[in-house]
């Protein structure tokens, strides 16, 4: 734990990030973050308003017909796979919004790009008819890049580097801006009411399969383009300068960046709601044990974030058992400290 | 319906009228006279002009009448106490803390009241409603405390304050989720404490605001000038003789339990606070007094024409007083903070 928290584009301390990952550190993170995610599953799988023993969990993955085994299958498998894909998704997107916006309080929530993504899903699928088979996925992408782009253009992204603090201010009130429009929607349609504002929190509690073969692709596609711009990002985090005299196209990795940002957390808006500060806190998580290069941190932010989102999801069931609580609001409980000493690390300067 | 998107006339009044503190408070509070009558017509049942006069000298001899009386018109009297309580406990705390971005909403105050008087009726509804405002006193000075306590770093800054007002009043505002999943109310009484509504409040919710407001707004305004004072800096308040820290004190505890207040009415309503002191400073400027008062009739204003669109747009449906302002509030918040940047 001696590796010093690395703010991406901390320009104070422009050492080459590379040179501050030690490997078997590396291996050994690595190693642990797996086993806790593994656990999580399995955990996962076996709980539920029937407990399932680990032994037919196990057995239950690759065959079998009793209930107990189906109910694993059909029920439990999508939902745990869901909080995996969506919580790397979160993580990765949060950590490539850090260095894309040289910003260490960045992230797809804070940045109105998750609400962005709800309200025009909702919006559509409510409002207009017409539209309402269209892939929400394809809504969420949409409304996911409106949001991220007004805000950075609000908080004058346009004039270079801009302060941690006014980025936030403008994704926090846009955020709060986009949620109550789509609570004005769901106040429309009166029957789903309790469904949407469920929805809204953030959760995988509506799981099911087809929600996990709508958002794996996009992962797959997602997490495999971040980690190509892994080397791009590391240069990037040399400060923009130093990454144009080595010969970067700084504004093309911004741009793929933040499109990949928009892939990875717009699909996970459309199948598990906007669930907050996973994407902000994982990656300093991550940062804290492996130091700051992509080509580390990147991996590391897809089994840690998938591994908190699969816990936060089973404290939402012991929270208040036989009803769930929406895992946002768990995530939001864990993640809200961790902001709170990263926003006390800041130069308060507006 | 054109008279209830008013608030923004008087930016464009003439230069006298701005000039003028006295007129153009006045003109407001008269605006805000109009606005109220207007609301009062509005809703799932549009009822004539005629009869909600009639209704107001005390005819009750109509369906009408009775609507007027007893939907509409809590409603209306509760926007003024909201709109005034909000807006002065926003001006107080930004002047006390002297940062443009503090706000009952901001630093906690909110999120925290409405937890506290959520869990109050949720698991002891049989006590008696007038405890509500208290209890919600006491959940917004917790969060208040627990916003300066972790933004505190050899001062509280106001952009930390911000900044960790955000996290802990997601924290709350958590908290509100689950209980309302672990307590399923009927979605409506769910929706007050979410986003702030006035719906289906009635005179007894007046009665439970009315006295906090009447007592503590006065004696804010009789504090304005101390806030002044506090406003030309610690050392040359102090040298003039002002208790520097207990009075920033007093007048953090009174925009504290005046939000709170609030919240207790009407669930957890944003930006007015936060808006309608710097909109009235844009058109008064000066001393406190002066842009309080304003600041009050803006609230006003804010919250009539909130409530009103919110009950009239989609009638027979409900959309809460707090979500329309912060559609309107949130653009407004915005602008700001991009000229604050510059």
């Amino acid at each position: 734990m001696s590796t010093r928290v690395e703010l991406t584009g901390n320009r104070a301390e422009p050492a080459d990030p590379r040179r501050r990952v030690r490997h078997r550190h590396v291996v050994v993170v690595a190693v642990v973050a797996l086993g806790v995610l593994l656990v999580g599953v399995l955990w996962g799988l076996s709980l539920g308003s029937q407990p399932i023993p680990w032994s037919t969990v196990l057995r239950a993955l690759f065959a079998g017909d009793s209930p107990d085994e189906v109910i694993v299958r059909v029920v439990r498998m999508p939902r745990v796979l869901l909080a995996t894909l969506v919580g790397a998704n979160l993580a990765v997107s949060g950590a490539l919004m850090q260095g894309v916006t040289a910003n260490p309080l960045a992230a797809p929530d804070i940045m109105g790009v998750n609400s962005g993504a709800a309200v025009v899903v909702v919006a559509v699928t409510t409002m207009i008819p017409a539209l309402a088979g269209a892939p929400s996925v394809l809504l969420a992408f949409v409304g996911a890049a409106a949001a991220g782009i007004t805000v950075m253009v609000l908080a004058g992204m346009g004039a270079g580097r801009v302060s941690p603090v006014r980025l936030t201010l403008a994704g926090v009130t846009a955020s709060t801006l986009l949620v109550s429009l789509t609570q004005v929607l769901v106040i429309f349609r009166e029957n789903d009411a309790q469904r949407v504002l469920f929805w809204l929190v953030g959760g995988v509690n509506f799981a099911n399969w087809n929600a996990v073969t709508t958002v794996l692709p996009w992962t797959v596609l997602g997490l495999a383009a971040a980690m190509a711009l892994a080397r791009a990002m590391n240069l990037l985090a040399l400060g923009e300068d130093m990454a144009r005299g080595l010969g970067q196209n700084v504004e093309r990795t911004r741009a793929v960046g933040a499109a990949v940002v928009i892939v990875l957390s717009g699909a996970s808006v459309a199948v598990a709601g906007p669930i907050a500060f996973v994407g902000l806190i994982v990656p300093h998580i991550v940062r804290r044990f492996v130091g700051s290069s992509y080509a580390v941190v990147l991996p590391l932010c897809v089994i840690l974030g998938a591994a908190l989102t699969v816990f936060a999801d089973i404290a939402s069931r012991f929270v208040n058992p036989p009803y769930e609580v929406p895992s946002g609001v768990v995530s939001a409980l864990i993640g809200a400290p961790i902001f709170i000493y990263l926003a006390r690390r800041q130069k308060a300067a507006l | 319906m054109t008279a209830n998107v008013a608030p923004a006339r008087p930016v464009g009044t003439t230069s006298t009228a701005a000039r003028n503190p006295r007129v153009l408070i006045g003109g407001m509070a008269g605006l805000a006279v109009v606005a109220s009558v207007v609301s009062l017509a509005i809703g799932a049942t549009p009822i004539p002009m005629s009869q909600v006069f009639a209704a107001l000298v005390g005819d009750r001899g109509s369906e009408a009448a009775n609507i007027v009386l007893d939907f509409q018109l809590p409603r209306v009297l509760l926007c003024w106490l909201v709109g005034i309580g909000l807006a002065v406990s926003g001006g107080v705390m930004q002047g006390v803390v002297r940062n443009p971005l503090a706000a009952p909403d901001i630093i906690g105050v909110t999120k925290g009241a409405g937890v506290a008087g959520m869990t109050l009726s949720l698991l002891f509804p049989t006590l008696s409603a007038a405890l509500v405002p208290p209890v919600a006193f006491a959940g917004g000075l917790v969060g208040a405390g627990l916003v300066y306590l972790f933004a505190y770093r050899r001062g509280a800054s106001p952009v930390r304050l911000a900044l960790v007002g955000i996290a802990v009043s997601a924290v709350f505002e958590s908290v509100i989720r689950f209980l309302l999943t672990k307590y399923p109310l009927d979605v409506n009484s769910s929706l007050i404490w979410l986003t702030g509504s006035l719906f289906g409040r009635s005179m007894n919710s007046v009665a439970l605001a009315a006295p906090w407001i009447l007592v503590l707004v006065p004696i804010v305004l009789i504090l304005a000038r101390r806030l002044d004072v506090l406003g030309l800096g610690d050392d040359m308040a102090a040298g003039l003789g002002e208790p520097v820290e207990r009075t920033r004190r007093i007048l953090l505890l009174l925009g504290v339990a005046l939000a709170s207040a609030c919240v207790a009415v009407s669930g957890t309503i944003g930006f007015v606070g936060l808006i309608a002191p710097h909109i009235a400073r844009r058109l008064v400027g000066g001393r406190n007094l002066t842009s309080l008062l304003a600041a009050s009739v803006v609230g006003v204003l804010l919250m009539l024409v909130a409530d009103t669109i919110g009950r009239g747009i989609a009638a027979p449906l409900e959309i809460p007083a707090g979500l329309v302002t912060a559609v309107i509030g949130g653009p407004y918040f915005l602008y700001l903070l991009v000229k604050l940047g510059k």
